[in-house]
């Protein structure tokens, strides 16, 4: 059983290595990746977002308000635009990401009392900009008018801390747990990163698996294990999932040390989740071997069920959310429990109890793969390439 | 010696025709070509189609148990995207729904929030948010947001009352301000990704299915002992051109089908005619055919154009600047950016699409599609010439 294995090992790690696609698939990849995405966000928020101010009023309150909003860290001013439509053309060519109404007669009627109305507008077609110029505008909108109202409300005999008061009675603060920035590389690296590297894991393993089958050397890597499936797929997958799992920890290296990304937990907790979603995805490629032992169909279907994977395994818009019918796919993706496991533990530093059921998922996955196996076998053992 | 025995433009006519029989003719190829066009912009939105957050479920942790409290968490019960779960006794009870993923916040009242209003000063409100999932924090701000704001209206007119001011003359305030949403008002999350993905999914397959015809072609090379019988002998510019023709014969339908019927299918936002739609992405399409056969030349193999080209699709998202937006990107990045057809693509789209741009305001991103066509033209002509590439014959490797 022991020299069977061993022999079956040599032949995979053969096999692993007569190849740099291989190697640029399983490394270079997901390192890439890592460090693509690393330093496309390194600044964590876009802030300074380009948008506008249209002040047709040009009076001494529209112009503070107009260096107020300069000033915000959010937003910044790149255009003095003179009327609507000019602003709204810059929108549309993608210069600016909306911009803030002064009307005419705005001082006049704001002090005046007669009703003066600010008005923003921003670009939601791109979300992350669009949101941070909508809060900036907001911000600045709000403290005007309120300055106004604190204004009127002291000249008529109110002290200044009853009329603060009277502004904001109640004040909502908001405390984001784990992610106090709202960095969005913490955000979004800790699941984009381990997907791509689960998604060439299951390219990797039904690329290996059904190309002996496309050549016909199924029949040899059988015997070399003694006729076992299961032998044989270990001698094929053990390699893999070594250098894999070396990779993903080498990218929560990247995570944990080189961007401080929260770490709440004990590090081997993550380790162990890594290791899992690597050798699940493994497995789920099995299934997908077994059920169509065809090369390029596997392949289609681990391709499309991996980049499907970044949307519904949910990183983004919650499951709840989704119709039901469509949000139970996400539970079959290792990368579903990897994700909620990282939240848990890497983000929220909850006790590993609560995440118990995510990592004995994650196990599920190769136990649910021993089971067709004699299908595969059969497959093997009479190769038939269909293009 | 004359190589071509047709003139130019037969022997065009003769790649096209030969390429549509080898596009036909193959399974792997139709799939990419027509399912993936088809099925996915479909699968997507479905997935996305609930658009918002409703009803987040969250705690309250009330240490006041006043009315003034109660009437706080009634309010924040009564908005569109969170719900009251439970009423939790203490923070350690409340995080414990946390950890359960039975809630996804804590609202803490003080002990002295009705105090605080009584008498007339500044009450705080702590709000602890889950942050797994940004959505779920902006949803809960929103709403937190309005309800300070609906708080502080009803608070300021009884007291203005009391006071003896009259209403008119505070009148609440002032200043109006009004937000608008362009491009999607309802901020929701199809309607913000869906165009972007819409274009991408075009691109990709198209560059996808291009790699697997080029990887059918090496191996039948390699078979026949560095000899293709299905290639055409043509002179490089006809070969590039009759591909592509080919390729963008074939998309022009389905961009139609998926640019303005899937919108359309889903009332996701649509303002573009399908005229300015179809002349924006033409270029694209060519772009991205021609990127398709730069590409292809390090394919060898059907089957390794999956491994090649799947992953780059969430490269190019990113780099298209739908979730990170361009002007944060270093040079380096841009520049990059710049050289994929799609990250135009997704740009002038979404803004024809979704913020009712002309085509005229969209003439950058269409000049430099067009100068990536050229770019990558050349490319694929010097691969061509060079290295006799979709030739009849050339060495096996």
């Amino acid at each position: 059983m022991l020299t069977l294995l061993k022999q079956s090992l040599a032949y995979g790690w053969r096999r692993l290595c007569s190849r740099k696609l291989y190697i640029a698939a399983m490394v270079v990849v997901p390192v890439a990746f890592a460090i693509y995405f690393v330093d496309l966000m390194k600044e964590g928020l876009p802030l300074k977002v380009p948008v506008s101010v249209v002040d047709l009023d040009h009076s001494q309150l529209s112009r503070r308000i107009a260096r107020n909003l300069n000033a915000a860290e959010l937003i910044d001013i790149r255009h003095s635009d003179l009327s609507y439509s000019e602003a709204l053309d810059r929108v549309r060519r993608g210069e600016t990401f909306g911009f803030f109404l002064i009307p005419d007669n705005f001082e006049r009627d704001a002090v005046g009392g007669a009703g003066a109305t600010l008005t923003f507008y921003s670009d939601m077609t791109v979300f992350v900009p669009g949101t941070l110029a909508f809060k900036g505008f907001k911000t600045q909108a709000v403290t005007t008018a309120g300055g106004l109202v604190a204004t009127t409300l002291t000249s008529m005999g109110v002290n200044e801390s009853t009329a603060q008061s009277l502004l904001q009675p109640v004040v909502i603060s908001n405390n984001p747990i784990g992610n106090p920035w709202l960095n969005y590389l913490i955000y979004l690296a800790n699941s984009f990163i381990p997907s791509v590297l689960a998604l060439m894991a299951m390219l990797m393993t039904s690329y290996t698996i059904c190309d002996e089958i496309k050549r016909q050397t199924s029949p040899q890597w059988l015997r070399e294990a003694g006729g076992s499936m299961f032998i044989a797929l270990m001698g094929k997958l053990l390699p893999q999932w070594v250098i894999m799992t070396v990779v993903g920890f080498f990218c929560q290296a990247v995570l944990y040390g080189f961007c401080h990304s929260p770490l709440n937990c004990p590090l081997w907790h993550m380790l162990l989740a890594m290791a899992l979603m690597v050798m699940g995805s493994q497995a789920f490629a099995v299934i997908v071997c077994c059920a169509v032992p065809n090369l390029r169909l596997s392949l289609s279907i681990c391709s499309l069920t991996g980049i499907l994977t970044f949307s519904i395994a949910a990183y983004s818009f919650p499951v709840p959310s989704m119709y039901p019918a469509v949000g139970i796919f996400s539970y079959i993706l290792p990368m579903r429990y990897y994700f909620l496991i990282y939240a848990d533990q890497a983000l929220n530093g909850v006790p590993l109890y609560y995440s118990r059921w995510y990592y004995a998922a994650l196990l599920m996955f190769p136990l649910v793969a021993m089971l067709p196996l004699r299908r595969l076998r059969k497959h093997c053992l009479n190769p038939v390439y269909v293009p | 010696m004359n190589r071509y025995r047709d003139n130019w433009l037969t022997s065009l006519f003769k790649v096209w025709r030969r390429e549509f029989y080898l596009v036909f003719h193959d399974a792997g190829v139709l799939l990419f070509f027509f399912a993936l066009p088809l099925m996915y912009p479909v699968v997507y939105t479905i997935i996305y189609n609930p658009e918002v957050i409703r009803d987040m479920p969250v705690a309250v942790v009330d240490h006041s148990r006043t009315a003034q409290s109660r009437e706080l968490a009634r309010m924040v019960d009564a908005t569109d995207g969170l719900e009251v779960y439970q009423y939790a006794p203490d923070m350690g009870a409340a995080r414990r729904m946390m950890n359960e993923k039975e809630v996804f916040g804590i609202l803490e009242i003080p002990a002295d929030y009705a105090r605080c209003i009584g008498r007339g000063e500044q009450a705080n409100v702590t709000y602890y948010a889950d942050v797994s999932l940004l959505l779920r924090y902006r949803q809960a701000l929103l709403n937190l947001t309005d309800v300070q704001l609906a708080l502080a209206t009803r608070y300021q007119q009884e007291k203005i009352a009391s006071g003896g001011l009259l209403l008119q003359d505070i009148g609440g305030s002032p200043v109006d301000v009004q937000s608008v949403m362009m491009g999607d008002p309802t901020q929701g999350f199809a309607s913000f990704i869906m165009p972007g993905v819409l274009v991408l999914i075009l691109h990709q397959s198209l560059i996808l299915g291009v790699t697997m015809l080029a990887g059918g072609a090496a191996e039948r090379r390699r078979r026949n002992g560095g000899f293709d019988p299905m290639a055409v002998d043509a002179p490089p510019t006809a070969t590039i051109l009759g591909k592509v023709l080919c390729y963008v014969a074939i998309y022009i339908p389905m961009s139609l089908y998926a640019l303005h019927f899937v919108p359309w299918m889903f009332t996701l936002p649509h303002l573009e005619s399908m005229l300015d739609c179809l002349i924006f992405i033409f270029p694209m399409l060519i772009a991205a055919s021609m990127l398709g056969l730069c590409v292809a030349s390090f394919v060898t193999e059907r089957e390794a154009s999956l491994m090649v080209v799947v992953f780059t699709s969430v490269v190019f998202l990113f780099l298209s600047g739908l979730t990170w937006p361009r002007y944060a990107m270093s040079p380096f990045w841009q520049l990059i950016g710049d050289c994929i057809p799609a990250t135009w693509g997704v740009e002038g789209f979404i803004r024809l699409n979704s913020n009712g741009a002309t085509f005229a305001q969209e003439s950058h991103p269409t000049l430099m599609l067009w100068t990536l066509a050229a770019v990558y033209f050349s490319v694929a002509w010097l691969l061509v010439r060079r290295f006799g590439l979709f030739g009849t014959r050339r060495a096996v490797r």
